[in-house]
This record gives structure tokens, C-alpha cells and sequence, in this order.
């Protein structure tokens, strides 16, 4: 049932942020009304209808998290899996290393310095994010794997003459997923915000495009005369972070199987 | 431990040296691309004609070959001079470490008032597991961790500033000015601190030891605070390194939303305007803090628990 609800809010999210929404469509006429039937979230500064602009920011807050994540967990669980299989090797020394020292950098200052070699804009936010990001993976990753290393099944396949690169895309890899799968969740909601929390201080995705944390920092010059300019994209970002939470927090939705 | 923290000490400066390189240099291979932001953040104009950007790369020392850039700024800093900002014309020196110093006041006051919260209520709620107070901060707790500070900082500015009145919406330098910055940044590492203490006192209640304390005639509070409590801290001491980067981090947004002149609106906007000098100093400076922060974390941790000295 509840597998069911998810699945059904996950497609809603993706039909939404497929649709072209005129999310940059000025009215000059209608410039920062509040909400009524006409523009059910009022409009901008610019007469841009803010309701248009929320919706058509799940594209870039919430996609281009996920693909940010997604490089992320690519990267750390491959690497972590290869670190945690072969622990003695100087390359798995090093990036264990590597990793130690990446945990403790916060991402948004990662992203000043992104930016400051890069410039601001989406590639370079997104490469911030994944500079960081891939550590905690390839730190759980790396000891999930040296935990199942001396399983038994694990010695009984080698013995059947499986190689390393079997080994660990058949038998290692499913073993270490489930518990992966359920921290995803939990980063899904820390890179949003560090995606929006780079637009908002001008170094990640730029204005016009609606993106939330970029539509706050907008919205917070008009915040005595039109305060659902903030409070519109806001709540759309606390909800999100908010419903993965509570998935990170009920991991078995995602991973029972029964 | 001494050993340990000179080897580790003795690890720093190489790193700040590469470190400096690296936010010298890249930036410098943009080439004409810096000039341009230079001239956009001083005037007005969008279209500068090549004559003011030629004088001014070569005013700015930019048509020099990055090596002589480098190893001149890199004497000039060893010598306590970081040069001059490319936008405001001002010393950087003077500029970075007043700014560095509201940061410090900034991030310190709401560590404190987060510790200050954030510990009681944990050791509060895993005091009763499934309590009134175990359920008010587990749902509190996943609000606070959810709600970041560029969110929580135009709020409570809409509610307590311009709503209610009761407090200025921007600024530093007054008490009351400090208020709502020291209250939005302390809000997610209470949150954070609060989770820590509860899951850690909640092991530690499950321990023999406590049963003891409890057999020999103690009340359950004393347990709480005497035996529980104090071994508890020691989780909170080990996540320190996320605690310290995410305040960190949360400070640079606080002090963009309330005009806190710290460290972090400094390089947000120096990186806006391409103002390398100030960029240069501010980033080594923070990659320091960071660096004597995460050392520091260490040693404190094998002060907390001898297993973990060599």
C-alpha cells in the first residue's frame, strides 16, 4: 500500500517535470498580485506566475538532484567496492584517505570554491555537489564490503571459480545494495538542499530559471510587499525534503521486498 | 597524542600551500573573463570597450605569467601582505580577518546555544523512550533537519521582523540585531545534537553498568546525569567533523540572509565578482579552520576514549 502511494507520487513528480510549464511567461499588467483564482499563488515582479514557477522547478530542484546523486552513488559505491575489496592496495589506501578528509568538507563551501575556479552556473553547482557527494557512499560502501568479504557464500563462490569482477557485480553488489538504497534517501534530501542552498547564494542556477532556492533569493528583495514570493517556493522545499525524510527514516518501503 | 598532533600539524601547511596554488591559479586560466567581472562589479556598464579592460588587466598584474603572479603574492602573504581587492581597492588582510571575526562570534554563539538545547533535550527523550518529550523532538528534530537556514531565515524574518515587530530584520553589531542570525544557524546542529544524544543515551541505558547504578540505590535521574549522560557526549564529540561543516556552511547562508558582514557573505561575493585577491585568502583561511578543526576533533575524541590512542 504504501509502496503504492510512493510509487504513484514518484510518477506525479515525474509527469510534472516533464511538462512545460510557462513558468517565464511576463505579465507586466500583473506584476507581484497575491494569490487569487486567476494565479492560485500570485504572481512575481515580473508578473510570472508563481504557481507555474514552483511546479516548473521540480525539473531542476528535484531532477537535477537526483542526477547529481545519482553520479554521486555511481561513483562512491564502484569505488568503495573496489577499496573494500582489495584494502591492502596503495590506490584503495589512498582514496580511503581521500574520502576521510571529503566527509568533513560541508558542500556549500566545496561550492564557493567550485565556483570560484569555475565561475556560477549549473555545471559547476552540480560538480560541487558530486565532489563531496560521493564520499559517504564510498565510505559505507567500503565497509559493507570488507563486512561481506569473509561471508561464507562469498568463499564458496570464489571457489566455484568466480573472478573478482563476478564476484563483486553478483554476489557483492546485491548483498551491499539494500542498506545503500536506504542511505540514497537520506542524501537525496542533503543534496537538494545544497543545490538550491548554491542558487540561492548566486553560485549554482541562475535566474530566470525557476529553480527554488534561486526563486527564494528573488523573492526575498519583494519579502515586505508580496511574501508568498517566498513562501511559495519554500514550502515546496521543505515538503520534499521533508517526504524524503520520512523515507530515509522507513527504509524498508524501498527495500522490503515482500 | 603529542606525536600524533605534530605529525598532523606538520601536515598542514603543505596542504595550504597546494591549496593556494590551486585557487590561484585555475581562475587565473579564465584569462580575459576575470578583468570583465572586475569592471561589471565597479561600474555599472555590461559592455566594456577593450581599451579599459586592456589598462586594467595590466593594472590588475593579470598579463603577467601566473608562475610571477603566484610566487609574488606568495611573498607578499608570507610577509603578512595579501594584497589589495580588486573591487573595494581596500587592504585584504584587514578586510578577511574582520570578517573572519564576526564569523567566529556568529558560529561560536550558536554552537553554544545549540549545545546548550540540543544536549537536554536528547538525554530528555531518551529518558522515556516513546515520551511526550521523545516524540516532540524526534518530530521536531526531522522539521529542524529539513528546514534549511536560507528557508528558516526569510521566515522568521516575515514572522518575528516584519509581523511581529519585535526584532530588527537585518544587521550586526547590536545584541538584538544577533538574535535571529544566532537563532537560524543554531537551530540544525540542536537538531543534530538532540538525535545524537538521544540514540547514544538510549545505548548506553541498555548497558550492565547502568543496571548496577540503579541496583546500588541511585535514583533514576542521578543514572541520567551522572552515568548515562557523560558517555553519551562522547557520540556527540565523534560527529563533530559534520557538526562544524554544516555550521560552517550554514553560516555562509545566514550571514547572505541577515547582512551579517562575516567571512562567508565576503567570499560569496568576492566569487560573484571574480575579486581574486580576496578569494585567495578567504578560501586558504577557511581551508585552515577546517583543517585545525578536524585535528582538533581528533584529539578531543581520544581524550573522550583512550581505545583510539596509539
Amino acid at each position: 500500500m504504501r509502496r503504492a502511494v510512493l510509487a504513484g507520487a514518484a510518477v506525479l513528480l515525474v509527469v510534472v517535470a516533464v511538462i512545460e510549464w510557462p513558468a517565464e511567461a511576463v505579465d507586466f499588467a500583473d506584476r507581484l498580485a497575491p494569490p487569487s483564482a486567476a494565479h492560485l499563488l500570485g504572481t512575481d515582479q515580473l508578473g510570472r506566475d508563481v504557481l507555474a514557477r514552483v511546479l516548473g522547478g521540480v525539473r531542476y530542484s528535484l531532477g537535477l538532484g537526483l542526477l547529481a546523486l545519482a553520479v554521486a552513488v555511481s561513483v562512491g559505491t564502484a569505488s568503495g567496492l573496489a577499496s573494500g575489496w582489495w584494502p591492502r592496495h596503495p590506490l584503495a589506501r589512498g582514496t580511503q584517505a581521500l574520502v576521510d578528509v571529503l566527509v568533513a568538507l560541508p558542500a556549500l563551501l566545496v561550492g564557493l570554491v567550485v565556483a570560484a575556479v569555475l565561475g556560477s552556473g549549473l555545471v559547476p553547482a552540480l560538480l560541487a555537489i558530486v565532489v563531496t557527494g560521493w564520499a559517504p557512499f564510498a565510505r559505507q560502501a567500503h565497509r559493507l564490503t570488507v563486512a561481506v568479504r569473509g561471508e561464507e557464500w562469498v568463499l564458496a563462490a570464489t571457489a566455484l571459480g568466480a573472478g573478482p569482477r563476478r564476484l563483486l557485480r553478483h554476489h557483492v553488489l546485491p548483498a551491499v545494495a539494500s542498506p545503500l538504497l536506504a542511505s540514497i534517501a537520506a542524501r537525496f534530501a542533503g543534496t537538494v538542499l545544497t543545490l538550491a542552498g548554491l542558487s540561492f547564494l548566486g553560485l549554482g542556477i541562475q535566474p530566470p530559471t525557476p529553480e527554488w532556492g534561486a526563486m527564494l533569493a528573488e523573492g526575498r528583495t519583494y519579502v515586505f510587499v508580496a511574501p508568498w514570493l517566498v513562501v511559495a517556493p519554500a514550502a515546496a522545499l521543505v515538503a520534499s525534503t521533508l517526504a524524503l525524510g520520512c523515507i530515509a527514516a522507513r527504509p524498508g518501503v524501498l527495500t522490503d521486498r515482500s | 597524542m603529542l606525536a600524533v598532533a605534530l605529525r598532523r600539524l606538520a601536515w598542514i601547511p603543505p596542504v595550504l600551500l597546494v591549496t593556494s596554488v590551486a585557487v590561484f591559479v585555475l581562475p587565473r586560466l579564465l584569462g580575459g573573463e576575470v578583468t570583465r567581472s572586475v569592471i561589471r562589479a565597479r561600474s555599472a556598464s555590461s559592455t566594456p570597450d577593450p581599451a579599459t579592460e586592456e589598462r586594467l588587466t595590466r593594472e590588475l598584474g593579470l598579463d603577467r605569467p601566473v608562475v610571477t603572479q603566484y610566487l609574488d603574492w606568495l611573498g607578499g602573504a608570507l610577509c603578512g601582505d595579501l594584497g589589495t581587492s580588486f573591487t573595494t581597492r581596500s587592504p585584504v588582510g584587514s578586510e578577511v580577518l574582520g570578517a573572519a571575526g564576526v564569523s567566529l562570534m556568529l558560529a561560536a554563539s550558536a554552537l553554544a546555544v545549540a549545545l546548550a538545547v540540543g544536549v537536554p533535550l536528547g538525554a530528555l527523550a531518551a529518558g522515556r523512550p516513546d515520551g511526550v518529550a521523545d516524540r516532540a523532538t524526534r518530530w521536531g528534530g526531522a522539521v529542524a533537519l529539513a528546514v534549511p537556514e536560507f528557508v528558516l531565515g526569510p521566515v522568521l524574518v516575515l514572522a518575528v521582523a516584519v509581523g511581529a515587530g519585535w526584532l530588527p530584520a537585518l544587521g550586526w553589531g547590536s545584541a538584538q540585531e544577533a538574535v535571529l542570525p544566532v537563532l537560524t544557524l543554531a537551530v540544525w546542529p540542536a537538531a543534530l545534537a538532540a538525535r545524537l544524544v538521544r540514540a547514544e543515551t538510549a545505548e548506553v541505558l541498555g548497558h550492565p553498568s547502568v543496571r548496577t547504578a540503579r541496583a546500588k540505590g541511585l535514583s533514576p535521574r542521578r543514572t541520567l546525569l551522572v552515568h548515562v549522560v557523560p558517555r553519551a557526549l562522547t557520540s556527540v564529540v565523534a560527529g563533530a567533523g559534520p557538526f562544524l561543516g554544516g555550521t560552517l556552511g550554514g553560516a555562509v547562508v545566514v550571514e547572505v540572509v541577515f547582512a551579517v558582514p562575516g567571512l562567508g557573505r565576503l567570499l560569496a561575493e568576492a566569487v560573484g565578482d571574480r575579486d581574486l585577491p580576496v578569494i585567495q585568502a578567504g578560501l586558504v583561511l577557511v581551508v585552515a579552520v577546517a583543517l585545525l578543526a578536524a585535528l582538533a576533533t581528533e584529539l578531543a575524541q581520544m581524550a573522550a576514549d583512550p581505545r583510539l590512542r596509539p
